[in-house]
């Protein structure tokens, strides 16, 4: 079975779109994100709805040239992303959660784009060019319509698969069941293999193409209820 | 403690809402929405995050906009920025696009600031910092009149979004004061508009009930 380093070799070309799972403190891909920084490959572009120590690690291997998310935070506010939005280097594209996810909806769907019921009347659509305000074609009612984000590659971090390659995950999870369904390729790190259970299958295996074992592979963010986020690992980052 | 009288005020609003979920946002939020089961909302489902409802929930990524579309969701925010209009701000303050000082992010502001739902902005501070007339950033936009009813709890007291302008239901000891010193922010205090010190007795009953060790005070700097 191939590692991961050599799967995301095969995955991530320069200038891929990553999509990262997990979402705030919760689930981040970390163990994927440290051999992917190991790799060398440059000018990615990253996506996530709600980042933490992903963000933060990404942006600080300088092989990010552009960060999609709709609110990036540690304990407390994220030294990097603020740094990237307050000199516009590397370029952000905010999002809101909803239109984030609308983006992946359309990517489920092979739209280029979805319309959303909110946006119009912010200022989203003036910072981010997937937004723009449209006209409904059949009742001439302004929409938001959402360009699709289809990620290159996925990388989602889970408590646990079973033997046919199914995932588990027994705390939030977030949009990493549309990421799975909107990514071309979707890279599952996981802490342990358990028998199947049907009923607590979160991610089928039919949206998922690479799977790795990785124990502890979210620290320093949490994998719940396996452990907790770790605040020293945090500020080390 | 303007902790509880806030937070208990927040309970009682939860209670008498015709919601089916609340998504806590901060200890005090959670520690609200369960006083509002007590209180009178007993089936309220609480959901943290994106998940969590009991038992699976496998949709709720989906399910969380529907449920704000068709106004069962209910959620108290504390943006950065709040304006005379009802606008939010979580973003950062100086221009779209261009922050001096880049915060979070839109997150989910956006989505939840002109819904059927009701929406409680639920701030520990009436900081004229915050409470402004015009956010830099609009991550969710003016209240439309489809709205469902829009409440801020400050330690100045409880103000309601009444046709696009702020309208005091009741102030806090003081809440005149602290109104003058955030001037962009209007507020219209009709005459007779009552002053409340403390929460109801049932409210402070289910707090303690839920939260016997306030936890719901640290926000507020107290406890």
């Amino acid at each position: 079975m191939p590692a991961l380093r050599e799967i995301l070799a095969d995955a991530v070309p320069n200038g891929a779109l990553v999509a990262c799972g997990g979402g705030e403190l919760q689930r981040k891909p970390m163990a994927a994100i440290r051999e992917l920084v190991g790799l060398g490959v440059g000018g990615l572009r990253v996506a996530t709805l709600l980042g933490s120590a992903d963000v933060e690690a990404l942006l600080g291997s300088g092989a990010v040239v552009e960060v999609h998310s709709a609110g990036v935070a540690l304990e407390g506010l994220a030294p990097r992303w603020r740094e990237a939005r307050q000199t516009g280097t590397p370029a952000v594209v905010e999002w809101s959660e909803g239109t984030f996810t609308a983006a992946l909806q359309a990517a489920t769907l092979g739209l280029d784009s979805m319309p959303w019921p909110a946006g119009l009347g912010t200022d989203l659509p003036a910072v981010n060019p997937w937004l723009k305000e449209a006209q409904d074609p059949h009742t001439g009612r302004p929409v938001l319509a959402v360009l699709a984000l289809v990620p290159d590659v996925a990388l989602i971090h889970v408590n646990e698969v079973d033997e046919e390659g199914n995932a588990y995950v027994d705390g939030d999870l977030v949009v990493d069941g549309l990421l799975a369904r909107a990514a071309r390729r979707v890279v599952v790190t996981y802490e342990r293999v358990v028998e199947a259970d049907p009923a607590r299958v979160a991610i089928s295996r039919i949206w998922i193409d690479d799977l790795i074992e990785a124990p502890g592979g979210a620290r320093p963010t949490a994998c719940a209820p396996d452990y907790a986020h770790d605040s020293e690992g945090l500020r080390e980052l | 403690m303007i902790g509880d009288l806030l937070t208990a005020t927040l309970a009682e609003e939860i209670a008498a809402a015709p919601i089916r979920v609340f998504v806590p946002t901060t200890p005090a939020t959670a520690v609200a929405a369960r006083a509002a089961r007590l209180l009178g909302n007993d089936r309220l489902a609480l959901s943290e995050g994106f998940t969590a409802l009991a038992g699976p929930q496998r949709d709720w990524a989906t399910d969380v906009f529907t449920l704000l579309r068709r106004g069962l969701l209910g959620v108290a925010v504390a943006p950065v920025q709040l304006d005379a209009a009802g606008r939010t701000n979580l973003s950062g303050i100086g221009a779209p696009g261009r922050p001096k000082v880049a915060l979070i992010g839109p997150r989910g502001l956006t989505e939840n600031n002109d819904t059927p739902c009701p929406l409680w902005y639920l701030l520990a501070q009436h900081s004229p910092r915050t409470l402004v007339e015009r956010v830099d950033m609009v991550c969710g936009a003016a209240p439309s009149r489809t709205a469902g009813p829009r409440v801020l709890l400050s330690p100045a007291g409880c103000f309601e979004l009444v046709e696009g302008a702020w309208r005091a239901r009741w102030l806090a000891p003081g809440g005149r004061d602290l109104i003058d010193a955030a001037p962009g922010f209007a507020i219209e205090i009709p005459e007779g508009t009552p002053e409340r010190a403390v929460p109801s007795a049932a409210a402070l009953d289910a707090l303690a009930a839920v939260d016997p060790g306030g936890t719901r005070l640290a926000e507020f700097g107290e406890g």
